[in-house]
C-alpha cells in the first residue's frame, strides 16, 4: 500500500515497533517451553531465571519418554487420529464431489445440515455419547474416540473440500470424457491429482483437531492403557509433582508433529479455511 | 489448479444461485442417482453418530435418569421437572452469567488483537512480516493441552517467569477466580488470535489496489480510504470471525478444566464444566441433559442474527 509518502524507514518505524511486541507476546511462551525443556533441573529453579541454556541437557526428554506408558499413548493417539482422519476424508470427498459438481434436489437442505452440525456443541453431547457407548460396551475403548472424532471433523472436511473440488474446472473432466474416459476414469486421472493439496490441507486440519482433543478422551477413557497424549499430558504434572522440565519436554514432543505439519501446509490451510468458512 | 484463495471471500452476488454450477452441463439437467449415492455415507454417519445422540439428549432431558435408573434400565418420564430444577437453581444462572462474561471478554480481546495484527501484517516489510507470521504460526500450532501446561508454568507461583518479569515474587496467580480467569483468557487469546489475524490479512490483500487509487484521485486521505473501502469489505469477514469465536469460546472445556479444574473454590466453573460435574461426576444424566439443551438454546438465541446472515450468504453461492 502506498498511501503515505514519507520515507520508507520512517514510515515503518511505528509498525515495526508494534511488530516486535507482537513477536514477543506470541513467540516468547514457546521459547520458554523450549528453554525449560533443555535446562538442567537446578537451573530451572533459579532466581533470576536463566534465559539461555549454556549447558543444554536431554535428560528431561529421556524422563518423559521413559515414563511408563508414553509409547502406548503415542500409539493410541496416532491410531485414533489417523483412523478418524482417514474415515472423514473418504466420506467427505464423496459428499464434496456431490455438492460441488451436481445440482440435485435437497442440495440446499444438505448444506444447511452440514453448517448446523458444524456449529453444534459437541461439548454438550458427551452425556448421550457416554450412554450409547456404555450400551454398546465401547466406553473404555479407542474406537469410541475414533467415531466421535470422525463425526466431529466430518462437516468441516466436507465444507472445505467442496471449495477445492469446485476450484477444479469441470471442463477438464469433460475434455477427458470426450477423449474416451469414463466418468470415473476422468475423476481418478484428472480431478483427483488436482485435489491433492486440498486433501492434504483438510486432513491436516482434521489431524490437529483430533490430536488435540481432550474432553472425550478424558471422560471416556478410564483405563490408563487407553489414554491419549492430551490426557497423559494433563495428568503428567499432578502425578509427578513440579517436574517442570519433564512437563515442558513432554509438551515439546507433543507439539513437534503438529508444528512440522503446520509449517508445511500453513499457507494452503489459511486459503482453505477462509474459503470454507466464508465463501460458499 | 490452485487452491481457493482468499480473493473469493466477498459474499456471492444474489443471482449466483441461478447461475449454472461448474458441473458438466449434461450431468446436471438429467435426474441422476449419483449425487444421492455420494452423500449417503456422510448422511448415515451424521444420522447415527450425531442425530441419534442429539435425539437421546433431548429425550433424556425429560427423564429421571441417574445411575440407579440406568443400571436397572428404568425409563421414568418426569415432563419438565429437570428443566424446572435446573432453571430454578441459582448456581446454574451464576455459571451462565460467568460463561457469558468470560466468552465476551475472550471474543472482544481476540477480535481486537487479531484485527489489529492482521492490518499490521499488511503494512510490514517482508522480513518483519515473515517474523510476525512465524511467531503466530507457532502459537497456533501448539496443542491446547500443551498451551495450558505452558501457561501454568509461565504463571507458576515459585519460578514462573511472569512473576520475575513483573517483579512480583511469589504472587499466586491462581489464588482468586478472577486472576485464574485472567490466565485462562490469556491462553485462549494467545491461540485464537493467529487465525483471526491471518484471515483479516487475507481479506485486506483481496481488495484490488485500484479501489485505493480511485479513492486517492478523489482526494481521499488514508483514514477515509480505510473507512470507506477497507472496513466495508472486511465487515462480513469480521462478522463470521466473531461468530466462530463466540461459539468456540462459549463451549471451551479443555483449557478451563486443565488449568485448575474449575478452582479455586469453583470460581472458574463455566457451563461445559458444570455439565460435566452434574452429568458424569454426579451421574445425574437427565438433569445434565436438560442443562445441555438449555446451553444449546442460549447459544442459538445469541447466534440467531449471525446464523441468518450466514445462511443467506453461504447458500447463495
Amino acid at each position: 500500500m502506498k498511501l503515505v509518502q514519507a520515507p520508507r524507514k520512517l514510515r515503518r518505524a511505528g509498525p515495526n515497533a508494534l511488530a516486535l511486541l507482537v513477536i514477543f507476546f506470541f513467540a516468547f511462551p514457546a521459547y520458554w517451553m523450549l528453554r525449560t525443556a533443555f535446562l538442567p533441573t537446578l537451573d530451572i529453579q533459579s532466581d533470576p531465571p536463566v534465559f539461555f541454556p549454556t549447558d543444554p541437557t536431554f535428560d528431561h526428554f529421556v524422563t518423559a519418554v521413559e515414563r511408563p506408558g508414553f509409547w502406548i499413548y503415542v500409539r493410541n493417539s496416532l491410531f485414533v487420529t489417523l483412523s478418524a482422519v482417514a474415515l472423514s476424508t473418504v466420506t467427505a470427498l464423496l459428499a464434496a464431489v456431490a455438492v460441488a459438481r451436481f445440482r440435485f434436489r435437497g442440495r440446499k437442505a444438505y448444506l444447511v445440515l452440514i453448517l448446523a452440525v458444524q456449529l453444534a456443541p459437541f461439548e454438550a453431547l458427551f452425556i448421550p455419547y457416554f450412554l450409547v457407548f456404555r450400551q454398546f460396551d465401547l466406553l473404555d475403548r479407542l474406537p469410541a474416540l475414533i467415531l466421535v472424532y470422525f463425526v466431529s471433523i466430518l462437516p468441516f472436511t466436507i465444507w472445505t473440500l467442496r471449495g477445492f473440488v469446485a476450484a477444479v474446472p469441470a471442463e477438464l473432466e469433460e475434455a477427458a470424457m470426450v477423449d474416451g474416459c469414463t466418468r470415473w476414469q476422468a475423476f481418478r486421472r484428472v480431478v483427483l491429482p488436482l485435489l491433492g493439496p486440498g486433501l492434504v490441507a483438510t486432513s491436516i486440519f482434521g489431524f490437529i483437531t483430533a490430536w488435540n482433543e481432550y474432553l472425550y478422551a478424558f471422560v471416556f477413557m478410564r483405563n490408563e492403557d487407553n489414554y491419549t497424549l492430551p490426557v497423559w499430558l494433563a495428568t503428567f504434572r499432578t502425578a509427578f509433582g513440579d517436574d517442570w522440565g519433564g512437563a515442558m519436554a513432554g509438551s515439546v514432543l507433543f507439539t513437534l508433529p503438529v508444528l512440522i505439519f503446520f509449517l508445511i501446509v500453513q499457507r494452503r490451510m489459511v486459503g482453505g479455511l477462509t474459503a470454507g468458512a466464508v465463501k460458499g | 489448479m490452485s487452491v481457493p484463495t482468499p480473493t473469493v471471500m466477498r459474499p456471492a452476488p444474489d443471482d449466483a444461485d441461478e447461475a449454472p454450477p461448474s458441473g458438466p452441463p449434461a450431468a446436471k439437467r438429467r435426474r441422476e442417482p449419483l449425487p444421492y449415492i455420494l452423500v449417503v455415507p456422510s448422511l448415515l454417519a451424521l444420522g447415527v453418530l450425531f442425530g441419534y445422540p442429539v435425539f437421546l439428549l433431548f429425550r433424556m432431558s425429560f427423564q429421571q435418569l441417574g445411575f440407579g435408573e440406568l443400571v436397572q434400565r428404568l425409563t421414568i418420564w418426569i415432563g419438565f421437572d429437570n428443566y424446572t430444577e435446573i432453571l430454578g437453581d441459582s448456581e446454574f444462572w451464576q455459571v451462565v452469567g460467568r460463561t457469558v462474561a468470560f466468552t465476551a471478554v475472550c471474543v472482544a480481546l481476540t477480535m481486537a488483537l487479531g484485527t489489529g495484527i492482521g492490518l499490521l501484517l499488511v503494512r510490514l516489510g517482508k522480513k518483519m512480516r515473515i517474523a510476525v507470521s512465524a511467531s503466530l504460526v507457532i502459537a497456533w500450532a501448539v496443542p491446547i493441552i500443551t498451551a495450558t501446561t505452558l501457561f501454568q508454568w509461565l504463571f507458576d507461583v515459585n519460578y514462573g517467569v511472569v512473576n520475575w518479569f513483573l517483579g512480583t515474587p511469589k504472587h499466586d496467580w491462581f489464588a482468586t477466580g478472577l486472576s485464574t480467569f485472567g490466565v485462562i483468557v490469556t491462553v485462549i487469546v494467545w491461540q485464537a488470535v493467529p487465525f483471526v489475524a491471518f484471515t483479516v490479512q487475507a481479506g485486506v490483500l483481496s481488495i484490488p489496489e485500484e479501489y485505493y487509487e480511485a479513492a486517492r484521485m478523489d482526494g481521499a486521505g488514508p483514514v477515509r480510504a480505510f473507512r470507506e473501502i477497507t472496513l466495508p469489505i472486511l465487515r462480513p469477514i469480521l462478522a463470521v470471525l466473531t461468530f466462530l469465536s463466540t461459539i468456540w469460546d462459549f463451549k471451551v472445556f479443555a483449557q478451563v478444566w486443565a488449568i485448575r479444574q474449575g478452582g479455586p473454590d469453583e470460581q472458574t466453573i463455566t457451563l461445559p464444566l458444570y455439565l460435566y460435574d452434574v452429568g458424569i461426576a454426579s451421574k445425574q444424566y437427565g438433569l445434565a441433559a436438560a442443562g445441555a439443551v438449555v446451553m444449546v438454546l442460549i447459544l442459538a438465541v445469541g447466534m440467531v442474527f449471525y446464523l441468518r446472515h450466514m445462511l443467506k450468504t453461504e447458500l447463495d453461492s
